[in-house]
């Protein structure tokens, strides 16, 4: 996923952006909302993680803003306001879940993995195809029963093609999803991962449309 | 007492200060009045009668200087003679019955006398003029050349009468005036004073914790000042109340986002470490963190319970807050909280912050007390009674006691246990709900339970 972090304070931005790229997903960290914006207007993403007290302004009336547009990704709002009438004016605005300064960065992934699974449909974490049974909360892969290690760049580019069954990912696309502004992207890389999925879960789990990209196979 | 508290009202005030001056001047306007009135009379009736005698005098005089026979009583046969045709008109003209007449010689002999004249009631002649008895004003007058005397008389009775009905003639009309100023005045009064009365009924029908300014249209303006001080003061309190708010948002992100930052920090040193001494540091610096956290929070929870405004400006559902405080445990804690709450919103007057903390307080507290492994129940009714329960050990009395004291505010240690019950206890005071501790467990064998009342709109 290509999740969008905006957060004003450095010792935490950096320890939820590792956090959230050790998950295998790319991020772009901003710490104003000016650059959020811009960011979002030049990028698609799976999910924005919004701090709700920025020195340019605040996460509530940002987030109207992008829900008045008619832009549904997926926010989860990071504060440090802990009453219950700060949540349920972040709710209210169009948050789709809400953490509270401090927690924890497991809890952080677990969240971001729940959101993003409501999101595409199926609030079901596990999901079987054939021989393989996924566990998309866990992030874990059984195949014909055993399980599979997959690194975190495999998994997230997996998870895409499961949270999309059948349908068509350019290779643009899936790019996105991997990497970030700040990272180089490797030209043969999305070529590398697929292939390396096909011998761990099957030669047929990905499919490929010449020219046009890839869709989850039938394995 | 009661004079006090009628006399304490403006418009009570009014309406007897008015009412009784109003009074006192009708009164003293007919007593004048009545007083001139009489006095003018007086001088009326004493015209007439010194005119009677004036006219009657000189007929008198020629008829017994023609001769004609001497009468003791000029009335008492068919024959009218001509002082009786000259006076009885004149005096009945003004007087009707009432006045009588003698007429004497020098000696004192009655000449001549009118009908049914009673001789007693003139006293000899003294002088001529006015004089008075107690019966009646009389006026005596001589002839040129004095031999005759002639004395007219009326009774004061008449006079008293007539008297008596022109004051009677003025009063009568106050007895219907006065009580009738009364009732005008007094609605006058409580019509001037509406406005008053209207600024008094808003200020006693606004709820505890409204601080909208007052509306100032159509206020006399003796009633602007008031209620420009009172908005200026209301103005002031939402401003304290606001800045209290923002203070507390601003120390919790001041102080959540380093914290958060250095745990999250701990937790990736954690995660990339190899080293299990590193990994052991970084769970102790974590640990250490969300302990000062915790504590700050309680104090802040504490400050917010003492200090802030506990009722909203518009009710809101109980089951929400509850609902979100319990999802809270449930994510983040290892035990279980069961929730019970009624299908229908329980609404409250009370601020959603103040429930969130309250209930936040109970569960941990709920946690950390009652047995391992087994769930804290939370339940709310319709009337709003929030009760806390968790198996466990039945409190023993002593260990009641205790527990009874931490909701007291005075005994408070800094991440002991009873902070969290005083902050139940400051906010429960504050808003008046009761806080009951129950152990048993109402209709088990152990463990505790802790029921508050929350007020419902």
């Amino acid at each position: 996923m290509r999740v969008l972090l905006i957060e004003d304070d450095t010792a935490l931005g950096a320890a939820i952006r590792d956090q959230i790229a050790a998950d295998g997903h790319s991020v772009d960290w901003m710490n104003r909302l000016d650059k959020a914006r811009d960011a979002l207007a030049s990028a698609a993403y799976d999910l924005v993680l919004l701090d709700l007290m920025l020195p340019d302004g605040l996460g509530i009336p940002f987030l109207k803003a992008l829900r008045a547009r008619g832009d549904a990704t997926p926010v989860i709002i990071l504060t440090a306001l802990d009453q219950v009438s700060d949540r349920i004016a972040g709710l209210n605005a169009g948050a789709d879940d809400y953490m509270v300064k401090p927690f924890d960065l497991a809890e952080l992934s677990a969240r971001i993995g729940s959101v993003a699974r409501r999101y595409t449909g199926n609030p079901n974490p596990i999901v079987t195809l054939g021989p393989l049974e996924i566990d998309l909360a866990a992030r874990s892969v059984r195949f014909n029963g055993k399980p599979v290690v997959l690194t975190a760049r495999e998994w997230v580019l997996f998870e895409a093609f499961v949270q999309r069954p059948g349908q068509l990912l350019s290779k643009a696309q899936l790019e996105e999803r991997l990497y970030s502004f700040d990272q180089e992207v490797d030209s043969n890389a999305i070529e590398v991962h697929v292939s390396r999925l096909r011998k761990k879960l099957g030669a047929h789990v990905i499919e490929t449309e010449r020219g046009l990209g890839y869709r989850l196979g039938r394995p | 007492m009661k004079i006090n508290k009628v006399m304490s009202s403006l418009q009570a005030r009014l309406a007897i200060a008015v009412g009784v001056s109003v009074t006192i001047l009708w009164l003293a306007a007919a007593v004048a009045t009545a007083h001139r009135l009489g006095r003018e009379l007086e001088q009326v009736y004493d015209d007439g009668l010194k005119a009677t005698a004036e006219r009657i005098l000189p007929i008198a005089r020629h008829d017994l200087r023609e001769g004609n026979p001497r009468r003791e009583r000029a009335d008492d046969d068919e024959d009218e003679d001509d002082v009786r045709r000259e006076a009885r008109p004149v005096r009945e003209a003004r007087y009707g019955e009432d006045v009588t007449f003698i007429l004497r010689d020098k000696q004192g002999g009655v000449l001549l006398s009118s009908k049914g004249a009673d001789v007693a009631i003139f006293p000899p002649f003294e002088k001529t003029g006015f004089s008075r008895t107690d019966t009646h004003r009389l006026y005596y007058a001589t002839s040129a050349d004095g031999n005759l005397v002639i004395a007219v008389a009326e009774p004061l009775d008449h006079r008293q009468e007539l008297s008596n009905k022109m004051l009677l003639g003025l009063l009568l009309p106050l007895l219907v005036v006065i009580p009738l100023s009364l009732v005008v005045i007094a609605f006058a009064v409580r019509y001037s004073l509406r406005p008053v009365r209207a600024l008094q009924q808003g200020l006693s029908h606004r709820g505890a914790q409204d601080l909208s300014p007052l509306p100032d249209s159509g206020l006399p303006s003796e009633l602007r000042p008031i209620s420009a001080g009172i908005n200026q003061l209301l103005g002031r309190l939402t401003a304290a109340f606001d800045a209290e708010r923002a203070f507390a948002a601003h120390a919790a992100h001041e102080l959540r986002t380093p914290v958060a930052g250095a745990i999250a920090q701990a937790q990736r040193i954690r995660s990339e470490t190899k080293e299990e001494l590193t990994a052991q540091r970084t769970n102790e610096i974590e640990t250490t963190l969300k302990r000062l956290m915790r504590m700050s929070e309680k104090l802040m929870q504490l400050a917010r319970a003492e200090g802030a405004r506990l009722r909203a400006d518009e009710p809101s559902d109980l089951r929400t807050v509850l609902l979100m405080i319990v999802q809270d445990f449930e994510r983040t804690g290892e035990r279980k909280v069961e929730l019970t709450m009624p299908e229908k919103p329980v609404y409250s007057p009370l601020d959603p912050d103040a429930v969130g903390i309250l209930s936040r307080n109970l569960i941990e507290n709920a946690l950390k007390h009652g047995a391992q492994g087994s769930p804290v129940e939370v339940a709310l009714d319709t009337e709003g009674v929030l009760c806390v329960a968790n198996e466990g050990a039945t409190l023993p009395p002593e260990a009641m006691d205790r527990l009874m004291r931490q909701f007291e505010r005075g005994n408070v240690k800094i991440g002991g246990s009873g902070l969290g019950l005083a902050i139940v206890k400051a906010i429960a005071d504050r808003v008046g709900a009761a806080v009951e501790v129950v152990s048993p467990r109402s209709g088990r064998s152990e463990g505790v339970e802790v029921r508050v009342r929350l007020p419902i709109t």
